[in-house]
């Protein structure tokens, strides 16, 4: 609870119209995509770095938690206030303020929405290749704290191969600027990398300046369907192995196909799984490439392969594959949703064995994603209803985990950590390296008031940078 | 209608992924989360739980809302949000009662312009120039000075002299034996086409005629329901709905035609929903629904009309998507065929053209500074297509870009799609 001094100094800091007490309010402000809702104290909506300094200071001295937040889309629980306190929203900060052609730079405030921005560069030629399946609607701030990936990360990279340069207000209130608007810069430690990824607990990002290429001369988008994910997944690996890099390289699986064209009604064709492959680049090679891949898919197993006749056609094949995670929901009432990744050659070895997992315990798991460059989103179904359904999907994502790791994975591609995998964080880590981290953690926020709760497994509270919020 | 308590699995099945963020009009002007869909689904779940009130704040979220469905149509888990919303309001309304000046609206549209209502709307026909002076592009009359409900400076579009169901020709044509094998029509007005703009509903009716069937203009037709509707006061929908039923089933009709979308999507879907609590009633209302058409629809599909009349030069037109015609009614095409066929008119698509003007849901009523926001963008949209002319298949959206068209300084014409025939 925050006392009535502070009520009225966010009051004075944000002006009336910026800051909501109000329950009607902060219900909207208590949730993500995670849907496992805490409500904040209060939401704020600041305008520059000059007000989030003074809440940060603030939140120092008087003891509350600050958790900044885009367009709470994210899948791991990153912006959701589970200690209470000040939630910062961007969503008033959403201005582009530079497209620099002739440097091939954004610079942009961290609300903006990603999808507005790769619309604004496109009409100058430019082109930020992140694509996150939320891009409609999530915030380049959001991007950067949680290092969202895409589809397109097979060729382009993923958000931190694109931001140069930030302005961050760093827990303790001051405003200090990373990075640099140039294609090189090795000046001191790299905090912009620290702080891309850092799930909003390192810093508060208010300004972001960002890398963009060239628009791609053209894109074919091609359909490829198979009677068993196997054989699409040895697909994959073949097209890798032709030394074809696709823009996008999408594995949809039989469930996913299912529950997505009930939602899109796009066509889907009935299949055992699809490849949904796309190249770009100039004209002369992008057709080169789309019938390399061709001949590879059709010479491992597909039984259809078909190329996109048009723009709508694109559209429609782009607007099903976006909404496949939520559209799973028609299957069963509930999900855990994983993003892990292997080296891609180990993929064909991933799905036969998350095969045998679901088999095992008895789980609908459906299985989509980022084929090209190995994350694929698990989605292990159940009905929380169900309590041996529900223990069996618990167990069913350990042995996943377990799995990832023996390919030589990783638990989580671009969903981050957050609420929603802390206790699998020593896993992967390791007690040393989480140590390390906390130390970094500790050093940039001492009493803990940035984004609490996130990250670290509250049993090891004894060492986490401040104890002042587990309860 | 489902009442909000059989909503629960409905409102369950928003797992808040926000994907509605990108597609609701009222989010994209306000940018915050108490105005997307899913935050209105949460203040609907909260209150639902008893957690929050039905308070003023709590109100005004759930009103800023056009009803405009674009969240239900992308919705990836399939949540009938315009449901969950609209039960929402309706449950407010029970609990807290109609607001005063809307209940005197909507009593007044149970009749059909014969009664008190008719009598007042006459009056008040005859005395508008004291409050309002013409615009300049006599397109409407500005309101001279602030009126309750009308801020100064607005544009209003005049009540009709002499309402369309009194014109001595729709008098006359209240029920006209069908020549042998002719398609026999029966015209529904709405009010917009009554009080407003009879010369829609005569040019209606002679392009009707001219397709090749006989119409009718059931003279007892009332208000489809569906600003009572979307106000929360069900009661008043529900006796509007049974009056219609009553009077069009008389009508002996192959089918039921409007130049409304509302109106369309009002008889052919929320009136047997209305009524459907009394079975003997459902069947009927459905029945009488199955044989609404809306002009469009019943042009290109049930009489095969080919061709406009004029063959003028031709001009820039583009079209903008009613939300009761394309999305609750799946017709995209048939108006835009309309266009086509015109004769004279070459089609440009704007920027979005299925996004809502501003109007739907009573937000011109209940928050007229965020309707005409919307219809900002509609605007800019318009411009930026250069058309001379935008059309469109609902009275309600006519009315809405008329006043966002000339508020935002755009010179396109607002017509309906068979204006141009």
């Amino acid at each position: 609870m925050l006392s009535n001094t502070i009520k009225n100094e966010l009051k004075r800091i944000f002006g009336d119209g910026n800051v909501s007490f109000a329950k009607e309010e902060l219900l909207c402000y208590a949730y993500d995509a995670t849907n496992t809702p805490h409500l904040p104290d209060a939401v704020v909506f600041p305008s520059g770095p000059d007000e989030i300094a003074l809440i940060l200071k603030m939140a120092n001295s008087e003891g509350f938690p600050v958790i900044p937040r885009g367009a709470g889309t994210g899948f791991s629980g990153g912006s959701i206030p589970v200690k209470g306190g000040v939630v910062l929203s961007f969503e008033r900060m959403k201005r582009i303020l530079e497209i620099d052609t002739d440097n091939l730079v954004a610079v942009v405030e961290p609300g903006v929405v990603t999808w507005d921005l790769q619309q604004a560069v496109e009409k100058s030629g430019l082109f930020y290749p992140p694509d996150p399946s939320s891009l409609k609607m999530s915030t380049i701030g959001g991007n950067i704290a949680e290092c969202a990936g895409g589809p397109r990360a097979i060729k382009y990279g993923v958000t931190r191969d694109y931001v140069l340069g930030l302005e961050v207000v760093l827990p303790t209130g001051e405003i200090i600027n990373t990075g640099v608007r140039t294609a090189k810069g090795v000046v001191g430690y790299d905090l912009t990398r620290l702080m891309v990824g850092s799930e909003g607990t390192l810093g508060v990002i208010t300004k972001a300046t960002l890398r963009l290429l060239p628009l791609p001369e053209e894109t074919v988008t091609m359909l490829a369907l198979f009677n068993d994910l196997k054989d699409a997944a040895k697909a994959t690996a073949a097209i890798i192995r032709a030394k074809v890099v696709p823009s996008t390289l999408e594995i949809v699986d039989s469930v996913s196909m299912k529950c997505v064209e009930e939602y899109a009604n796009v066509g889907l064709p009935k299949a055992g799984a699809l490849l949904l492959i796309e190249v770009d680049g100039n004209s002369e090679a992008v057709r080169k490439e789309a019938e390399a891949v061709a001949g590879v898919c059709l010479d491992n197993g597909a039984i259809d392969f078909r190329t996109a006749r048009d723009k709508n056609e694109v559209k429609d094949l782009w607007k099903a594959r976006r909404a496949i995670s939520a559209s799973l929901f028609r299957a069963k009432p509930n999900k855990i949703n994983e993003d892990i990744v292997v080296p891609r050659s180990r993929i064909p070895d991933l799905v036969e064995g998350i095969k045998d997992i679901s088999e095992k315990y008895s789980v609908l798991i459906a299985s989509f994603g980022h084929a090209g460059d190995g994350n694929i989103h698990v989605n292990v179904m159940y009905d929380k209803k169900d309590a041996a359904e529900a223990k069996g999907a618990n167990d069913a994502v350990v042995e996943i985990f377990k799995l990832t790791l023996a390919l030589g994975g990783t638990i989580s591609g671009e969903h981050g950590v957050g609420t929603a995998k802390m206790k699998y964080l020593e896993m992967e880590l390791g007690q040393q390296a989480i140590e390390g981290m906390k130390k970094i953690k500790a050093a940039l926020d001492p009493k803990g008031i940035l984004n609490p709760g996130k990250i670290f497994p509250e049993a090891s509270k004894d060492t986490a940078p401040s104890g002042a919020f587990a309860n | 209608m489902k009442r909000l308590e059989l909503l629960r699995d409905e409102i369950d099945k928003c797992v808040r992924c926000g994907t509605c963020r990108s597609t609701c009009p009222a989010t994209k002007v306000l940018g915050v989360e108490t105005a997307s869909p899913r935050g209105r689904v949460s203040l609907v779940d909260a209150y639902s739980r008893g957690e929050i009130g039905l308070t003023e704040l709590y109100l005004k979220h759930l009103k800023d809302c056009t009803l405009c469905g674009a969240c239900r149509s992308n919705c990836p888990n399939g949540v009938d949000t315009v449901a969950i919303f609209a039960a929402a309001r309706a449950e407010a309304i029970e609990k807290k009662g109609v607001p005063l000046a809307a209940s005197l609206v909507f009593r007044n549209l149970k009749d059909s312009g014969k009664g008190i209502m008719g009598l007042g709307l006459k009056l008040a026909g005859k005395l508008q120039g004291l409050l309002f002076k013409d615009s300049a592009a006599g397109i409407g009359l500005l309101s001279r000075f602030s009126l309750p409900l009308v801020g100064s400076g607005r544009l209003v579009p005049p009540l009709a002299a002499t309402f369309f169901l009194d014109l001595p020709e729709v008098m006359a044509a209240s029920g006209i034996e069908a020549k042998s094998g002719r398609p026999k029509v029966a015209f529904y007005s709405g009010c917009g086409i009554n009080y407003l703009m009879p010369g829609l509903g005569v040019k209606s009716l002679e392009v009707i005629k001219k397709a090749g069937a006989e119409v009718s203009v059931p003279q007892g037709q009332v208000c489809c329901g569906m600003p009572a509707y979307a106000m929360g006061d069900l009661k008043a929908a529900r006796e509007m709905a049974l009056k219609n039923l009553e009077e069009l089933e008389r009508t002996d009709a192959d089918f039921i035609a409007t130049s409304c979308a509302t109106c369309g999507h009002g008889l052919k879907h929320l009136m047997p929903d209305l009524l459907s609590d009394e079975p003997g009633l459902k069947a009927r209302a459905e029945k009488v629904a199955s044989k609404v058409r809306d002009i469009s629809e019943l042009l290109i599909h049930e009489l095969g009309f080919k061709k406009g009349s004029s063959e003028g030069e031709k001009r820039i037109v583009t079209y903008h998507d009613p939300c009761h015609l394309g999305r609750a009614q799946n017709l995209r095409e048939e108006p835009r065929d309309i266009i086509k066929i015109s004769g004279n008119a070459t089609l440009k698509e704007m920027k979005n053209p299925c996004l809502c003007c501003g109007l739907g849901g009573g937000l011109m009523y209940n928050n007229y500074e965020l309707s005409m926001d919307i219809a900002r963008i509609k605007a800019e949209n318009i411009r930026n297509s250069g058309a001379e002319i935008v059309a469109t298949a609902c009275p309600g959206c006519m009315i809405q870009l008329r006043d966002g068209l000339h508020r935002f300084g755009v010179s396109a014409k607002v017509k309906h799609v068979i204006e141009l025939l």
